[in-house]
């Protein structure tokens, strides 16, 4: 068996007693070693050297008491027994010379007696388990058995030792993981499990996270639900922040996240905090952050780093202490290799790193994406939605086939759901909506064709009428139809075209070449 | 050789279970196993001071142990050969000297050679023997039947701070002898000693004289002991001392009680104990109930005998259920009188004990 340690300050007022009278005395570091049940076999007493008087008179008391308890005295040296910094260095300084044997003893941190700052200090070095063990209480005798040595709590701060707590706490991870999920109960189990785990990061650090993943995944939704649980969780002061990169292209991109003071530069009329500041103390999600230039990511790592950064045209730092949710579609190792992505700062916000899946990827959790669509939709219009059987069945078998792209991921779910409960007639959505609404997705990906080409034939064809041209052909007739597009007219278009033929031709008439040209895909200037 | 198994929560179900049991397995031989020890009580399972009494008899007897830890609520014993020799053994407070004594006494009865053994911790404690009693009233009777011990005070022990020593000096027994206690005989001597450790003087003035006006008895048969040691205490002891048998009663002071109050409850025991005889007059009860409790096991150890007692109790019923389940020996209880019960302990041929 185990030895019982007990680790505990000397009780200058409450084991102190002069002469025989001190045995009628409740005293917690005696009395702790005279259990009829329990067993301290060593002692290790905390005292200050000018205590020792009181510290000898208790090792010696002990010694009569309970001659199987050896009672070690250590001079720790207080002058303010009430000031934390002082007593948690004291303690933190025992606890790392102290030779620790957790195999074969039990160490039971003694806190009746010191003053309350020793206690909270046992406390926090017990919580960071720089004091193994657990937490020891005495409570004095009840008055019905005065003169008796009072009762041992031994008090285990491993909560998840405690039945009904443990349950409590799983309740509560259940719901902030449901929460991360918006109450959508997804079947995925690798969705799942990446969830509950970004449950843990979310309320446990502030360091930055990663999400990538690919358009529509949900990526700026998470990123917003991690915020309002830091936020329930009462982690978090400041606001949600929220920006995609791709939209701070140009000059006015470091401005608009670091701020600028008035007169920073022609139209700076007057101060801008910027989207860091704004995020002080809070939380700033920025999506596409590949999109953001070698110098603006500079100057992210460094505010990252530092907590504080120069507005433009500043001269005075400010400090914003941020926590940074990036987000990105691509592969940001790649655009660190190609150069246009700096490895510094990768490394600094991929220490937490999450893919979310796209749609494709979750055909189980489409069902409950669905359900969770229509009642969104339900609550924000009034109107509760469903889907009757055919109806619903049809969706589905159309939604999980191979055919169905979900290009855009679950915004292409949401604006599906959001088109089908609008063209609804009342609230129940019959088949023929689903089939024309199935007309619409495939219609919508295919204009999403990955050959740009292709992408732009289908804006003035069908797919039948595509499939009539040749491939050969399709990347010329595409570049004409863009040309076209950027120009006046026909003839203007004709010149641009024709450009280098034309010089060598007497008759000029660009603009019936390329009428001809079209006409033979049975396109004209106004299809275009 | 079988385990004997006793159910510590039968009977009384106290600490006394597991002391008769260790002596008796000791001197027989016999392994035992009890189960659920200390089943009774609201804290069941080893206490300190069963723990000590444990391995105390377990030195002496190279025994071999289970459940020799804190808390247990099963242990089992398989002792070897007893050893006599010198022994010492340290309890602290919480535990009384004379629990273990008691333990350890009939055990070294049986060994080969004599010993001695201190015992330092609490020498007059609550619900225990007090070394007065064990002292004056016990050993006398264990003397008469052939055991061959002393006992003798070193210092005194109050509970909470302890710090008392007791030695015991025990020859192995030779000539054993029935026990005939049938009557407590002529009365001879009254006295009353109150004890005082680091109190005042007048606790133990007021609680002699309440004791002795209650007794009718003369100042010059009180007496006041100071006792030294590290804690105060407080204890006050009337001998009764008989042609037969000499009987103690003891009351200890407690923190928060009067020390008149301390001396009336001793009053009240010698009072119902004095007067008790059986129903035709002719003989007066020899022993109150807790003497009667620890003449048993001798007796059936020895030679067996008789005596009468105030009370049959249910310690005393629960220690004969064990010493049963040990040795061939049979009890008869008779009722002479309201407060006299005639008790005969019977050996059973062919079987000495060992």
């Amino acid at each position: 068996m185990k030895k019982n340690v007990a680790i505990g300050f000397l009780g200058i007022n409450l084991d102190n007693g002069k002469g025989v009278a001190r045995w009628e005395r409740w005293r917690p570091s005696v009395d702790l070693c005279r259990q009829d049940d329990f067993l301290i076999h060593r002692f290790e007493l905390l005292s200050d050297p000018k205590h020792m008087a009181i510290a000898q008179q208790i090792k010696d008391d002990i010694a009569l008491v309970s001659p199987d308890t050896e009672v070690v005295i250590n001079e720790m040296e207080l002058h303010n027994p009430w000031d934390l910094e002082e007593v948690y260095e004291a303690l933190f300084d025992f606890a790392s010379l102290y030779r620790f044997n957790t195999d074969d003893e039990d160490y039971l941190l003694h806190i009746t007696t010191g003053t309350h700052v020793a206690q909270i200090c046992l406390f926090l070095l017990n919580e960071a388990r720089y004091l193994p063990g657990k937490i020891l209480q005495l409570s004095p005798p009840r008055k019905r058995d005065k003169g008796g040595p009072g009762k041992v709590s031994v008090i285990d701060l491993d909560l998840s030792k405690y039945d009904r707590l443990s349950e409590r706490f799983e309740t509560e991870r259940e719901s902030d993981t449901s929460f991360l999920k918006s109450g959508i109960p997804t079947r995925n189990a690798a969705f799942n499990a990446m969830i509950d785990e970004i449950e843990q990061v979310a309320i446990r650090t502030t360091n930055p996270v990663l999400i990538s993943g690919p358009t529509g995944a949900g990526k700026s939704l998470l990123a917003r639900r991690i915020f309002e649980l830091k936020k329930r969780r009462h982690q978090i002061e400041g606001d949600f922040v929220s920006v995609n990169c791709a939209t701070l292209r140009g000059d006015t991109a470091m401005s608009s996240l670091f701020g600028h003071k008035r007169g920073a530069y022609a139209g700076a009329i007057k101060d801008r905090a910027g989207l860091l500041r704004t995020a002080h103390k809070g939380l700033i999600f920025m999506d596409e952050i590949e999109a953001l230039g070698l110098d603006e990511q500079a100057m992210i790592l460094s505010a990252l780093e530092e907590q504080k950064f120069y507005p433009v045209g500043g001269d005075q730092e400010v400090r914003s202490e941020f926590q940074l949710i990036a987000g990105t579609t691509a592969d940001l190792t790649e655009l660190v290799a190609r150069g246009i992505f700096r490895e510094d700062l990768l490394a600094r916000i991929d220490m937490w790193s999450y893919t979310l899946p796209g749609l494709k990827d979750r055909r189980e959790d489409i069902e409950p994406n669905l359900e969770f669509e229509l009642s969104k939709f339900s609550s924000s219009n009034n109107r509760k939605m469903t889907l009757n059987k055919e109806a619903r069945q049809a969706y589905l078998k159309y939604a999980l086939s191979a055919d169905a792209k979900w290009a855009a991921n679950f915004r292409d779910l949401a604006a599906s759901v959001t088109r089908l409960c609008t063209f609804a007639d009342g609230s129940r959505i019959q088949l023929e909506s689903v089939e024309r609404e199935i007309e619409r997705l495939k219609k919508g990906w295919r204009l999403k064709s990955s050959d740009p080409a292709e992408e732009t034939l289908l804006t003035v064809m069908t797919q039948e009428e595509l499939s009539e041209v040749d491939p050969f052909d399709r990347p010329s007739l595409a570049n004409s139809i863009n040309v076209c597009r950027q120009s006046d007219n026909l003839s203007d278009a004709g010149r641009k075209l024709f450009a280098v033929s034309r010089e060598k031709r007497k008759t000029q008439n660009d603009s019936d070449r390329l009428k001809k040209y079209l006409a033979k895909y049975n396109l004209s200037w106004a299809d275009i | 050789m079988r385990e004997i198994i006793i159910d510590g929560s039968e009977g009384e179900g106290g600490g006394q279970v597991l002391r008769t049991s260790l002596s008796l397995s000791a001197i027989t031989g016999k392994p035992v196993r009890i189960e659920d020890v200390r089943g009774q009580r609201k804290k069941p399972g080893l206490f300190r001071q069963h723990l000590t009494a444990f391995k105390a008899a377990a030195e002496i007897c190279d025994a071999q142990m289970e459940g020799a830890e804190l808390g247990s609520s099963e242990i089992a014993f398989h002792a070897g050969k007893i050893k006599g020799g010198d022994y010492e053994f340290s309890i602290g407070s919480a535990g009384a000297t004379n629990l273990v004594a008691q333990t350890l006494l009939p055990i070294l009865s049986h060994a080969d050679s004599d010993s001695t053994v201190r015992i330092t911790g609490g020498t007059h404690n609550q619900w225990a023997p007090t070394f007065d009693f064990l002292d004056q009233a016990f050993l006398p009777q264990f003397r008469k039947m052939g055991g061959r011990a002393a006992l003798e005070l070193e210092s005194y022990g109050f509970y909470p701070a302890g710090g008392g020593a007791i030695r015991m000096s025990v020859k192995p027994m030779s000539e054993t002898h029935a026990l005939s206690l049938e009557d407590r005989g002529e009365r001879l001597k009254e006295s009353a000693v109150a004890i005082v450790a680091n109190l005042k003087r007048d606790i133990a003035n007021r609680e002699l004289k309440t004791l002795l006006k209650s007794m009718n008895l003369k100042p010059e048969q009180g007496e006041i002991i100071h006792a030294d040691g590290p804690g105060p205490g407080n204890a006050i002891s009337l001998f009764l001392e008989h042609e037969h048998v000499t009987e103690v009663f003891i009351g200890l002071g407690e923190h928060g009680v009067r020390a008149e109050a301390v001396a009336k409850k001793v009053a009240e025991q010698a009072q119902k104990y004095l007067p008790a005889k059986d129903s035709l007059g002719s003989l007066h009860t020899a022993v109150g109930e807790h003497l009667a409790d620890q003449l048993l096991l001798p007796m059936s150890l020895f030679d067996g005998g008789v005596f009468t007692t105030t009370d049959i109790t249910q310690h005393t019923r629960t220690n004969m259920d064990i010493i049963k389940m040990f040795l061939d020996v049979e009890f008869k209880m008779t009722q002479l009188g309201r407060k006299c019960w005639k008790v005969e302990v019977t050996k059973q041929a062919g079987d000495n004990g060992t």
